[in-house]
């Protein structure tokens, strides 16, 4: 069994709770290795901030263990966060320039003057900031915030990094340069990275494995294409409807679904109708006929394998 | 060379607040209070007449304006963590190289530099007025310097207490406009309290903090050091470290990540 320092992260049994009821974080385990990239997927609320907050030594685990880097996050916590880089999801900002950031960030982590100026420069212009770089940082759009709050946790030097969805509000383009920064650091440098986000693809992308989180708990890890063929017998059936279905048929479906059983996901969008579940291939005729009893028109039908967001459906539900 | 924690965040805190807005409202404030408002009564009021010594409006003014600064700088100070509190600074920093008392260190040197420099600038400004006169030794200078310091961290307490406790921006900006007019001008430091004075406003003024610090900066450059003002001393620590311990129980709780 590899031992605490072998790995960047170790999280065993963590559990915690802010009112002492219901669990934020309830009895998760995982560990990420070092130089690898770790993506945490979940709804809104599934626990994957909270699980950032414990790890990055903001908030006390109400049980269980956290390790980072072989330190312990309650009695070692200083140490830890002279090695962890951390992008939290709430924006976060000095009432200063962008420049000005750049500088304070730097002489509080202690970065040599030489060393400073050469990164701000290279990080201002990958990060596209040069326009904006004599603006006061509350002046600047949602997106360029979030560039700059990224941006300037590079600076410094860490051995653990904390994304907790860094790229919410910006644009594609910037959003896979980002990803692509991200993962050269972590190839170059050997950073190990603890990824947050929403954007499924974006873990596709990026990670080296993915856990997803539900309420609390941990309900499948593994690569990208692991997950994906752990649930391979799940298959997305797409039907395209002649019109936007009314009230009637809206009502009734759930009936179908019922009929049908082992659906894990559906819903209705315009005049599209998708369906998530195991050995789908099997019951599309069972659901093109109850449809057709509905008096509506089907104009296609697509049976398709299953991509990481449809993972992430099955897994999560609604 | 290795500057301690709460140095680096002393030093972040100074670059943040040396914006024009934070230098017009510490400085430019109390310049005007001085070189303006002070040379215009100094017009209608002859002359202040307090234990049978008569001294010019702005001699008066200036050492309540010297005061004044303790309450300015103590603000900007404990206004510090409502801003990183609104700005995800607060947490952003408590996840990077410092405890939390290194941040509430870096508070505390922010406010006593400010403090204590806005002053020196204002006795500056004063000694160019015509007709201040001012007399100072080194027990004023340590009188002067030490109410300075005390008030500027019974101040910050106190606005690190508001920071803690108002829950809106809305309520911040509202306790503290109102503060800063029932604090400055409820004061001895832009009046003197006499006999004429109504009860109401003597009581006032007489519960007010920043009575006792323009008091012992007064005694300071004005009228000498007396036993007077080592009562108004030993009542100005005394606040100073039961506000102090207050915030620091408050801020000890201050929770993050929630």
């Amino acid at each position: 069994m590899p031992s605490f320092a072998s790995h960047a992260v170790d999280v065993i049994d963590l559990v915690k709770s802010y009112d002492g009821r219901k669990n934020a974080v309830d009895g998760i385990s995982f560990h990420v290795e070092k130089g690898e990239i770790y993506g945490f997927l979940g709804k809104n609320g599934a626990g994957k901030s909270t699980t950032i907050k414990v790890l990055t030594t903001l908030i006390p685990p109400t049980s269980g263990k956290a390790i980072i880097d072989g330190l312990d996050v309650v009695r070692n916590a200083i140490q830890i966060r002279r090695r962890i880089g951390v992008v939290q999801q709430e924006e976060s900002f000095d009432f200063a320039t962008v420049d000005r950031n750049f500088d304070i960030y730097a002489m509080l982590w202690e970065v040599p003057a030489d060393v400073a100026a050469r990164r701000k420069e290279e990080l201002i212009e990958l990060f596209n900031l040069g326009e904006v770089r004599k603006r006061r940082a509350f002046e600047l759009s949602g997106g360029q915030k979030k560039r700059l709050q990224v941006a300037r946790e590079f600076i410094h030097d860490m051995k653990v990094l904390f994304l907790d969805e860094p790229t919410v509000g910006m644009d594609p383009v910037m959003r896979r340069s980002v990803l692509k920064f991200v993962k050269q650091k972590a190839t170059d440098e050997g950073i190990s990275i603890m990824f947050t986000t929403q954007i499924l693809e974006e873990a596709d992308l990026i990670c080296d494995r993915i856990a997803i989180i539900d309420n609390g708990k941990i309900v499948a890890e593994g690569t990208s294409s692991e997950l994906k063929q752990k649930f391979g017998t799940m298959r997305k059936l797409t039907i395209g409807l002649s019109e936007i279905p009314d009230r009637k048929f809206i009502e009734e479906f759930p009936a179908v679904i019922r009929n049908v059983g082992d659906i894990s996901h559906y819903s209705i969008t315009g005049k599209e109708v998708l369906i998530l579940g195991q050995n789908l291939g099997r019951k599309v005729k069972s659901i093109i006929d109850q449809i057709s009893e509905m008096d509506v028109d089907i104009e296609h039908i697509n049976l398709d394998t299953p991509t990481l967001d449809d993972v992430f459906l099955e897994v999560v539900g609604q | 060379m290795r500057l301690p924690a709460f140095v680096r965040l002393t030093v972040r805190n100074i670059l943040v607040n040396t914006d024009p807005g934070t230098m017009f409202f510490m400085l430019g404030l109390p310049a005007f209070y001085l070189l303006v408002l002070g040379i215009m009564f100094q017009g209608i009021i002859t002359s202040v007449n307090i234990g049978g010594l008569s001294i010019s409006y702005t001699t008066f003014l200036a050492p309540g304006i010297v005061g004044m600064q303790a309450f300015t700088a103590g603000s900007i100070g404990g206004g510090m963590l409502w801003a990183d509190r609104r700005w995800g600074m607060f947490e952003q920093l408590l996840v990077g190289p410092f405890r939390r008392t290194d941040y509430l260190l870096g508070i505390v040197f922010l406010s006593v530099i400010f403090a204590v420099g806005g002053s020196l600038i204002m006795i500056g400004l004063a000694a160019l007025i015509k007709g201040a006169t001012f007399s100072m030794g080194v027990i004023s200078y340590l009188y002067m310097i030490t109410a300075l310091v005390a008030g500027t961290i019974f101040f910050s307490s106190m606005f690190l207490v508001i920071s803690i406790k108002a829950k809106s921006m809305q309520a911040y900006n509202t306790i503290t406009i109102l503060l800063f007019f029932f604090l400055d001008f409820a004061s001895t430091a832009f009046y003197p309290i006499t006999k004429l004075t109504p009860l109401p406003l003597r009581i006032i003024s007489s519960l007010n903090p920043l009575s006792y610090v323009a008091n012992i900066v007064r005694d300071s450059m004005v009228y000498g050091i007396s036993y007077t003002t080592s009562i108004d001393m030993l009542i100005v620590v005394a606040i100073m470290l039961i506000l102090f311990a207050i915030s620091l129980k408050l801020y000890s709780n201050v929770r993050t990540g929630v």
